[in-house]
Parts: structure tokens; sequence; C-alpha cells
């Protein structure tokens, strides 16, 4: 599968009102003993911007972030912050400030201590340090009493409001985020990522955060990149990423997805048992491989009385409540799995072979 | 039923701790109440009980010379190896570095040597560069065994230290200077003091380093053995119990300290 390095596709509202970017990454690399954790990124990030950057463990998103903030140094490339090359500007010389995925609060201090820590660096005031910290302690919805607390004692999500706020401490330009969440309950989870939205339109800073779920980046983000294997794959709005994934890796990494191999053919595009399929997009492929991504909302049964563009017959060998959708899993006669998701409302009362069919416009037709 | 099992259990326990505790203090109670005794030999029962050997033992010139020795010693030694000790266990626990394996088992080393086989080679080895031994060549071979001890010490702080800790700092603008001064250190005190201890103590309660390399200079160890072997006097007992008892003081006053900074950052957090 070839892997696309698309250099940013979208551009945000931001671009129109400042000249450059914030940050600009020119094919950075990053080589640890022969392997290439990042393997030549091309980005550029906006004023104001919030880019996700996902991808599955092992996909360097981690390595690249640390040499955003100054944590390792690229072996190759550039790393530019407002027009400054700063690739071997140490971390506590760069106006960014990571949140770690551990936090990486300091165990022995007070909440108001932690906070307080980079005001102390810059030997601001007792007096005005502690207006300060009560400032941001409100800012990010800590009670006023924690203020003395150890910080040890705080449960996950106060700690995270306090490594946040010690983050805001800082006044860096730029915020980079280490899966900051991935330790939280989903509720708790929820609740803070939308709190970090607000937080972002709020102060009108700079965010790029990395996460292994999409879920997560579809909720915040302005701008998602995908990365797989030390490369940018796709950049761009989540709608984009969503509707128009640049591969089957991208389509997939949004979850469950129905896939059905196609090839070319002087008829158009045919599945493996030479049925001709139809399709709305792809047509600019190159290969004369390809995949057709259906997700498994768009996937339906077909009756008499509702007729779908591709159909698949098959038998349904599992049943799965969501809640107010079913899912079911269907194996073709090729013996494929499908998914098929529907409301509750219409859920499938028959019995024996079924039919399974998606429109074509719903379908996306990938290469590989 | 269950409960009566439970009480037995509970009996069991009490009672082989006591037997444990009775097993590891009478010696030392009964070489106390030696030193108690007014005979001017070692023999029970004691017939009569008298401080006049505490006394004496006490405003002796020699026995002064020999805690002047052996405080000097083990002060010298505590700090020099808690200096090496805290940058060997960095280097033992925090760093990944070429050669930190081996560094790490040959750190081992002088501990398992025997120390009567180790103060003898350190001796022919003074002899060999033409230094003659006095308590400053007994400073360098306590320093050969205690320094991976407290080693081994500082590193299990060390180990449960987080470096991205340190990151985090450097992050937040922090030289490596302030965060050494603010967070390294800090979370590592703990560990430094237990090291200090632990240096002080061994240093203190050495006998087969400071027989071989201290000269003539004496030590309470060496000077209770030399007595021991010929001359004995109830000053042993008493020095002996002196010497445990001031090792005793210690240990106390350290665990009271840290007792009390504690109490002093809790009510400090308290009061914000």
């Amino acid at each position: 599968m070839s892997s696309v390095a698309v250099s940013p596709v979208s551009a945000s509202p931001a671009v129109s009102k400042t000249p450059r970017p914030v940050l600009q990454l020119v094919d950075v690399r990053k080589v640890f003993d022969g392997f290439a954790a990042v393997d030549g990124i091309n980005l550029d990030i906006e004023e104001g911007e919030f880019v996700t950057i996902v991808g599955p463990s092992g996909s360097g998103k981690t390595t690249l972030l640390r040499m955003l903030a100054g944590l390792e140094s690229p072996s190759d490339g550039y790393i530019t912050l407002r027009g400054e090359l700063i690739n071997d500007v140490p971390s506590n010389r760069r106006p960014t400030c990571l949140v770690f995925q551990s936090l990486a609060l300091f165990p022995h201090m007070t909440v108001g201590d932690n906070i307080e820590f980079p005001l102390r660096v810059r030997k601001m005031a007792p007096e005005e340090r502690r207006r300060r910290a009560l400032e941001l302690m409100a800012k990010v919805r800590l009670p006023e009493d924690y203020y003395a607390k150890n910080v040890m004692l705080c449960s996950g999500g106060e700690k995270q409001r306090v490594a946040l706020a010690r983050a805001f401490a800082y006044d860096p330009d730029v915020l980079f985020f280490d899966e900051p969440l991935s330790a939280l309950d989903y509720k708790l989870k929820k609740l803070l990522e939308k709190e970090l939205k607000d937080l972002h339109r709020e102060s009108g800073k700079t965010f790029v955060y990395i996460t292994h779920s999409l879920e997560e980046a579809m909720v915040m983000s302005d701008r998602i990149g995908v990365m797989r294997a030390g490369k940018v794959v796709q950049i761009g709005t989540p709608e984009q990423i969503y509707s128009t994934p640049a591969d089957r890796f991208v389509a997939e990494f949004f979850g469950e997805v129905n896939t059905v191999p196609i090839r070319r053919s002087a008829d158009g595009w045919l599945r493996r048992d030479g049925r001709p399929v139809a399709v709305t997009s792809g047509l600019s492929i190159d290969g004369d491989e390809a995949t057709v991504v259906i997700r498994p909302e768009y996937m339906r049964f077909v009756t008499d009385d509702a007729v779908a563009d591709n159909t698949i017959v098959g038998t349904i060998f599992n049943e799965y409540s969501l809640g107010s959708r079913l899912q079911y899993q269907v194996r073709s006669r090729t013996g494929r799995t499908f998914l098929v998701e529907v409301p509750r409302a219409a859920a499938w009362k028959g019995t024996g072979e079924v039919t399974i069919g998606w429109d074509a416009r719903n379908a996306i037709v990938v290469g590989g | 039923m269950q409960t009566v099992g439970r009480t037995r259990t509970h009996f069991l326990i009490r009672a082989w701790t006591a037997f444990v505790v009775l097993a590891i203090y009478l010696p030392i109670a009964c070489g106390a109440l030696a030193g108690l005794s007014k005979g001017r030999y070692f023999a029970f029962p004691i017939r009569v009980f008298s401080g006049e050997w505490w006394g004496k033992t006490w405003d002796s010139f020699e026995i002064h010379v020999l805690v002047q020795n052996s405080v000097l010693i083990a002060l010298i030694v505590t700090v020099l190896s808690v200096l090496f000790a805290f940058f060997g266990a960095l280097a033992f626990a925090r760093y990944p570095w070429k050669g930190r394996r081996a560094f790490q088992r040959l750190l081992l080393l002088p501990i398992f040597f025997p120390q009567p086989v180790l103060g003898l080679a350190l001796l022919l080895w003074f002899n060999a560069l033409g230094i003659s031994p006095s308590w400053k060549t007994a400073v360098v071979a306590h320093l050969v065994w205690i320094v991976p001890v407290v080693t081994l010490v500082i590193a299990i702080q060390v180990f449960s230290f987080d470096p991205v800790l340190e990151e985090a700092a450097s992050d937040l603008g922090a030289s490596r200077l302030f965060t050494l001064r603010t967070v390294t250190l800090p979370i590592l005190w703990p560990g430094i003091w237990s090291g200090a201890l632990f240096a002080f103590l061994l240093s203190w309660g050495n006998f087969p380093l400071s027989l071989y390399t201290a000269g003539a200079d004496s030590t309470i160890p060496k000077w209770l053995y030399s007595k021991m072997v010929a001359g004995y006097t109830p000053m042993v007992p008493a020095l002996g119990t002196m010497s445990t008892l001031t090792a005793a003081a210690l240990l106390l006053a350290g665990g009271l300290v840290r007792l009390l900074l504690k109490k002093r950052a809790d009510l400090r957090a308290r009061e914000g």
C-alpha cells in the first residue's frame, strides 16, 4: 500500500490572518539505531489551531511530539517555530509546553507549588505567583482550597487539571498533549475533552494533541493528521478524514468498516466473483486493485421494498446490542464477514439467508 | 471455632516474636550488666552492682581518644560515601549507559568479599605504595566497603524516581541545576538520609577493616577486641554498652528528625 505524504489539505480559518504557520516541519526524521521512528514528516500548524495526530502505538507520534517539545532532536529535517529554526533548542528554552501522558506532576509538592513551578523558575515574587496560581486554578475549575493540597492525594481528573494549569502557568505559545486522557474513565474523559476544547477556544493558543483514539480526535480537533510507520498518511478536517479516507489504513483506523476487494476491467470495477460493483468515487485510482470501504451504519438489509446498489447474500451468525442500535455479523457465501448496523426499529426478524447491501454514494473506494 | 483458632495463632505469633526478641537482646543485656558489676572479672551471677566502671570508662583519656577516632572516621566516611554513592546511584539506576551492567556487578563485589581478606589486601596495597597505616587509611578502607552499600541504599530510591519529572521540569523552563535542587534532590532525600545513617553506623561498628588498616590508631571495636583477647577489664562491656546505646540513639534521632520534618511539611501544607 502506498503511503501518501500529504501536505496540509485543508486550511483552517486562521490562515488568512497569519501569513506564516506557527510551527513548520520540513522532512523531519528521527532515527534510533537504524530504525526510523519518524520518517519524513511535512506539516504546517497554524496559529490558534487544534491539531491532533492520531496513530496506532509505534507509529512515531510520541517521538514526533518529543521533538516538537525539544526532548529529542531530529536526525534530519527542520522544525521552525514562527520562522526560527529550533531543531537544537533545548526544551527549557522553547516557548512550548508538553502535558505528559503520566502528567509528571511533582509528587513532593502541593497543587499550588506544582502550578507555580514555572513561575518560580522565572523568579516571580511569591505573592504574585500565588495570585496567578489561584487564577489558573479557577480557569481549570479546581476549588481554591486545593492550593495547599498534596498533589498525590488528588483524583485522576483533578491531577489532569493541575497539569493543565501548570502548563498554562508557563504561558507557552504552543501546548502539546501526549494522550493525557488515556488513563481516565469514559465519562470523565468526555467531560475533560469538552473542557479542553473550551480552554483552547478561550485561550486562543495553539494545541497539538496526540492520541490513538480517533474518537477523541474527532471531538476536539480543527484538523487531524493520521500517522503510520513514521509518516503522516493523511491530514485534514475531521469531516475530510471521515468521509474521504486516503487509504484503507485510515478508513479502518476509524473503527469497524466493511471492505470489499475489487479489480478494474474494461467494463468498470468488478468484484472477486466477477459481478460489477457500483461506485461513485475512486475513479482516479491508478492501480487495478482497489477496496470498497463501507461503514457498518451504511450497510442494511435488502428486502423486496428496500433495494440497494450493491448486494451480498449471507447468514447472520452474531447479533450485538449497541443501545439504540443493533449490530449484526453476517458471513457471506464466499466466507467474508460483514458488519451491519441498523436502528433497533429495523431489527432483522427473518430466518435463513439474508441479503445485505449498500448504496454506491455511501461507499468509499481506496487504492490497494 | 474459628476465633479459638485465630486466638491460638495470635498467641503463637506473639510467643515466637517474644522468643526472637529475647534471643537477640539478652546477650546485649548481659553485656550491659557485666559492665555494671563491681567485680574485676566477668562472672555471673553479679554479686555487687556499681557504676564504678562506667565512671572510669567515661573519664579515661584512652577511651576519649578512641571515641574521637571512631567519630572522626565515621563522619568523614559518611560525608564521602554519600557524595560518591549519590552519583554512583544515579549511574547505577538512573541513566542508561554503556557498561552499566558491568558497573552494577563490579560494585557488588567488595560487599561480598570477606572483610578480613579485604582489610589484609588493602594493608598490603598501602604498604606497596609506601603509605603507613593510620586512621586515614582506615577511612579509605571503610569507603571501599561502605560506598557500595550506600550506593545500593540510595539506588533503591533512585529506581523509584521517574525521569519524566526531570523532563517536565526542563520543559517548564528549569535549568539542570534548578531541576536538581527543586525536583531530583528533594525526591531522593529519604534515600540519601538512609544512606548517610547506614554509612555512619557501618563505619562506627566496623572491626575487621579497622584492625588491619588503622595502624597504631585504634577505634572502639578494635580496642574492645584487643582488650577481650588480653587485659580484660569491665570497661570493655561498659564501653560496648555505651557504643551500642550511642548507635541506637542515633537511629532513634534519625527517625525522630524524619518524623518532625514530615510533621512540619504537613503543617505547612495545611496552612498553605
